[in-house]
């Protein structure tokens, strides 16, 4: 039993599901609860690949942090694949790949290793796109996602150049031996603007407009929960780790990131259409996750990217599902959605709020916690970003919430199945419970994911 | 013993319970609402006067309570409130589209309220003010008007989020999250910014110039038995944030308005007051619908609280303490009163009413006693907290304040009359004729709300008395107050006998009703009993217009009276002329244009670098 299963495993049935397209979806489920019982049983700790001591062979690192995002990838790729089994059942093998991928590139530890990984998630999230059916927006992803991952690439060969090693840990203890940041600011640059294109930054992310503007119950919360959590982690896990950013760097990151938040929310403030502003609220809320890794407020970082992962999959699922039967996603359109669908409502409502970091729901309770510890940090001009964006995002969701709930000129009617209520009434309810029992988040904290001493000493 | 946690569980529990007996019956889910609401203010009616709640915590772990006569003061007026408009529920809740869960938010956003003045720790302080805030804003959509919602929702987060910013100012310069600690500890170019973001707070609940615009789209669009909630209840955590700025915060200390002995930020905040005090006024005088007129006499009496808290002595202060209640009283009793008719008739416009008092007589003198306090006219509550706050402008010879201060109470006279005279006399509709009085359940609070506004004003000690705990919490000398309600201000400069006063007034209409027994009757007549251009009226016309009232004096100004609302409006819209920026220059589809960016940054950057 090994770590590597659960790239392996995924991977491997993957290509034997071609065979047998038909029970993909069925496998993938398998699969996927497959690695969920895994990663409750395996042991911390790295796998070497290949028989190479690092830091020359290729290695994997499980540790509380790679599991957690592990975790919650797995098990939102299980529930997504569950609930368009019938809809989308042929991305099955697709998804299996996306599976593959991401875990990879969760628990990799090496540079180049990361980059194929970064590739493969990369390939199954166009062909997840394509099911949009708008060629010419997966054509923009793909373009986009091959830009951003040959920068990616050819930062990772620079620093090859530089020291000589691909292992993180040996990578880290280098650069801090020959300790010249100049040095290192255009390897890392390019490296950060290619993991940011994937990980919806502004403004590198023209992409996401299309790919997510037009998506369905299986490419919206695939694109806006799973990889936006799983880009979000490995990110954080760079940053935290390995970029480091100071001086100029760290500047002009923090002005992108910032502007990033602001103008996503502004972006959303201006759009009319729901899934639109559900996106651009995406992005502003993945430039705060940035920006809370750049400030190494780590444990309150991977608690926002979960809440929002399982926040967004709810609120895409219900948008998406409700856009395909009535045909448009102008909010004028989706007017009075919850007024037969109450239970539908709530949970969105719920995710909302959270989104938004209102009381009683998680949301208020991370944001509350990631802003003291910004101030502690002394960055007031930050959380006076963070906070106008909230401002607007507070009244664009209000906006969005008071049309949903009360009907307009036409009556719709949108069926949600039951196991899509399930899904919205257990993520809306752990939302609940969790804004007010709060204890459990303590346990972690901003040395969650510390890779160069759990690679050093194991 | 009634715990402080224990109420807010309660309350917490009592909403979800609230929820289901709606849903099975709205009556029975209003009664519980009703009996839950009368249980907290009991408990805190009971305990909170001599500060004997329990503040321990076992089941929340992240808060911490403190009792302080500030905030029970606050607690219990808002609580009462809570109360007297819970009885409405049951005559209402029927016609709201989500009626089940209307009990649900009212009694989870007075959990909120009880934390919000009983926490004493800043951040706990902005969760309770957000949960207050999000719960009733889903309260204002089941009224007349969705986007009502909206607005108050962005004001009210806009208030707490300029708190909030406040309060890591404070956090990141004095370590401190503690609110008497941290007021304490702030200083220098630190404590003015976070003295105006308070103060932004302030206003923004408060509805004061220029951060009112929602209040009367909130007011008047509000569901009947929340618009009381809005102006006699929530409008004062405004109050309450405001007092902490201006009273514990004194950043300008030794920058003084010389010739008033006044720090300039306290200055600079009376005159903003007084600017509401008299927008509010002109714009109230010429407002049609009867609760949005309410609504900007609240902005107006918003003004003199903001006016009375930034003359820095204790006169004043018990002014502005005494106008809070005297306010809260008086508006919910004035919006209850509204309500009732609106219930009765579907409708708050002046223009469409007229003749209630035949049918709704109980209700007409609620209104009356109600505006009589309102316009600080004794023997009402209204009356004394004028009086104390003209009393200290006056002394402190801010001449342009006590002219707008003036200018506010006989501006009233002008404004709350006109839904008397529109909604309550003149000629009676034919479409109400079938109108009857509010059942009596919906008078029980009536009748509680009048005895109070006369209460106030007959007999101020014992209320007086209470607020001069507060004054010495605060650091300021008590209010001369005899145990005969004999007020004594500024050593005998003015000395008020509020029971003298009503003494005279009640012999005044103690004569006046020998003179009514005393001379002939005059005789009831039907609406065609007359005759008009030498003709018997054969058909009820109308004949009695009670709208335009002060047409010549509105000619004034009507055209002056937007240029805020278009102000906020343009602010959105440069919002999202920003937004559709953001759009173009980054997600356009030409993928060309990320390259661009891509590259300006590398370029940027290692020029950065290389420099």
């Amino acid at each position: 039993m090994s770590a590597i299963l659960l790239v392996a495993i995924p991977l491997l049935v993957a290509f034997l599901s071609i065979l047998v397209k038909k029970y993909a979806p069925y496998l993938l489920i398998i699969v996927g609860l497959f690695n969920l019982v895994m990663l409750f049983l395996l042991q911390d700790g790295g796998v070497i690949i290949g028989g190479f001591d690092q830091p020359l062979g290729i290695n994997l690192l499980l540790n509380l942090y790679s599991r957690i995002a592990l975790i919650l990838i797995n098990a939102l790729i299980v529930v997504i694949a569950c609930l368009n089994i019938k809809d989308y059942g042929k991305y099955g093998s697709i998804l299996l790949l996306a599976m593959a991928g991401l875990n990879g590139l969760v628990l990799t530890v090496d540079l180049f290793n990361f980059f194929v990984f970064l590739e493969i998630s990369g390939i199954a999230a166009y062909l997840i796109t394509s099911s949009n059916k708008k060629p010419t927006n997966t054509f923009h992803y793909l373009a986009l996602g091959a830009v951003g991952s040959s920068l990616f690439l050819f930062g990772v060969i620079i620093l090859y150049a530089m020291y000589g090693t691909l292992n993180y840990g040996a990578m880290i203890e280098a650069i801090a031996a020959n300790n010249n940041y100049a040095e290192v600011v255009l390897p890392f640059t390019l490296m950060f603007i290619g993991l940011g294109v994937e990980a919806k930054l502004l403004p590198f992310n023209s992409w996401v407009k299309g790919a997510l503007g037009h998506s369905n119950t299986m490419s919206g919360p695939m694109i806006a929960s799973v990889y936006a959590a799983a880009l979000s982690f490995v990110l954080g896990r760079m940053i935290d780790n390995l970029f480091l950013f100071q001086g100029t760097l760290l500047t002009i990151v923090t002005v992108l990131l910032t502007v990033g938040i602001l103008l996503g929310d502004f972006m959303a403030f201006s759009s009319t259409k729901t899934r639109e502003i559900l996106l651009f609220s995406s992005v502003a809320q993945a430039s705060i996750v940035a920006l809370l890794f750049v400030n190494g407020v780590v444990a309150w970082a991977v608690w926002l990217i979960i809440a929002n992962a399982l926040s967004k999959t709810v609120m895409f699922l219900v948008i998406n599902k409700a856009t395909k039967e009535v045909g448009c996603d102008e909010t004028k359109s989706l007017q009075g959605l919850f007024t037969k669908n109450i239970l539908v409502g709530l949970a969105f409502t719920l995710a909302t709020l959270s989104v938004m970091g209102l009381p009683l729901l998680v949301g208020f309770m991370i944001k509350l916690n990631f802003l003291t510890a910004l101030a502690g940090a002394g960055q007031i001009w930050l959380i006076v970003a963070i906070l106008i964006a909230s401002l607007v995002e507070g009244i664009y969701f209000v906006r969005l919430l008071v049309k949903l709930w009360y009907k307009g000129e036409n009556e719709i009617s949108v069926k949600y199945n039951l196991s899509f209520k399930v899904v919205f009434v257990v993520i809306a309810l752990a939302l609940l419970a969790f804004g007010s029992y709060t204890a459990p988040m303590n346990q972690i904290d901003n040395s969650v994911d510390a890779v160069t001493e759990v690679v050093n000493n194991g | 013993m009634a715990s402080i946690e224990y109420l807010i569980l309660i309350l917490v529990g009592a909403s979800f319970l609230a929820y289901l007996f709606t849903k099975l019956n709205t009556y029975l889910g209003s009664v519980f609402t009703i009996l839950a609401t009368m249980f907290v203010f009991a408990s805190l009616a009971g305990y909170g006067f001599g500060m004997g709640l329990d503040t321990t915590v076992n089941y929340l772990p992240w808060f911490t309570f403190n009792q302080t006569y500030l905030g029970f003061y606050f607690v219990i007026i808002i609580a009462f409130v809570y109360l007297m408009v819970s009885f409405f529920h049951p005559y209402y809740l029927g016609q709201y589209k989500y009626k089940d869960s209307y009990n649900m938010l009212f009694l989870l956003s007075l959990a909120g309220i009880i934390g919000a003045f009983y926490t004493d720790n800043f951040l706990q302080l902005f969760f309770f003010f957000e949960l207050i805030i999000w719960t009733t804003m889903f309260l204002i959509p089941q009224g007349k008007s969705r986007e009502a919602a909206v607005s108050y929702f962005g004001f009210s987060v806009a208030g707490s989020v300029a708190m909030l910013i406040g309060i890591f100012l404070i956090f990141s310069s004095t370590g401190q999250l503690d609110i008497t600690s941290g007021l304490a500890a702030i200083s220098g170019t630190n404590a003015i910014i976070v003295f105006i973001l308070f103060l932004i707070a302030g206003f923004a609940k408060l509805g004061a110039f220029p951060l009112h615009i929602w209040l009367p789209i909130a007011h008047g669009n509000a569901p009947h038995p929340f618009s009381p909630v809005l102006s006699g209840a929530l409008v004062k955590l405004g109050a309450f944030i405001g007092i902490l700025a201006l009273v514990r915060i004194v950043p300008t200390a030794n920058l003084l308005v010389d010739s008033i002995n006044l720090p300039l930020g306290q200055w600079l905040v009376a005159i903003l007051g007084s600017i509401s005090i008299v927008f509010g006024t002109l714009m109230a005088i010429k407002e049609d619908d009867a609760k949005k007129l309410l609504a900007y006499s609240s902005m107006s009496h918003g003004g003199y609280i903001l006016v009375a808290f930034s003359l820095m002595n204790s006169v004043a202060f018990a002014g502005g303490f005494y106008h809070i209640l005297a306010h809260a009283i008086a508006s919910a009793a004035a919006f209850m009163a509204i309500a009732a008719v609106a219930r009765a008739t579907g409708t708050t416009k002046m223009k469409e009413l007229g003749g209630m008092i035949h049918k709704m007589p109980i209700t007409y003198l609620a209104y009356l006693v109600a505006i009589i306090s309102m316009a600080g006219i004794p023997p009402m509550g209204g009356f004394i907290s004028k009086w104390l706050i003209f009393m200290a402008v006056i002394n402190k010879g801010m001449i342009f304040v006590a002219i707008a201060i003036f200018f506010g109470s006989v501006g009233s006279f002008l404004y709350v009359f006109r839904p008397l005279a529109a909604l309550f006399l003149g000629q009676e509709f034919r479409e109400y004729k079938h109108v009857k009085e509010a059942p009596i359940m919906m008078l029980i609070p009536t009748f509680i709300l009048m005895g109070l506004n006369v209460y106030t004003g007959v007999f101020p000690s014992f209320i007086l008395n209470f607020i001069n705990n507060i004054l010495g919490e605060l650091g300021y000398a008590a209010l001369n107050v005899t145990s005969s309600s004999i007020i004594n201000v500024f050593d005998g400069q003015g000395i008020l006998n509020p029971a003298l006063i009503s003494l005279v007034f009640a012999v005044g209409v103690f004569i006046a009703f020998i003179i009514f027994i005393l001379l002939k009757k005059s005789r009831s007549v039907s609406l065609m009993d007359t005759y008009t251009a030498a003709n018997f009226v054969h058909d009820e016309h109308l004949l009695h217009y009670s709208v335009d009232f002060y047409a010549p004096l509105e000619r004034l100004y009507e055209k002056h009276t937007n240029w805020m609302t278009k102000f906020y409006e343009s602010l959105a819209k440069k919002v999202k002329e920003i937004g559709n920026l953001g759009k173009y220059l980054f997600m356009s589809k030409n993928i060309g244009t990320t390259m661009l960016w891509i590259i300006t940054i590398i370029i940027l950057l290692l020029w950065g670098v290389a420099l």
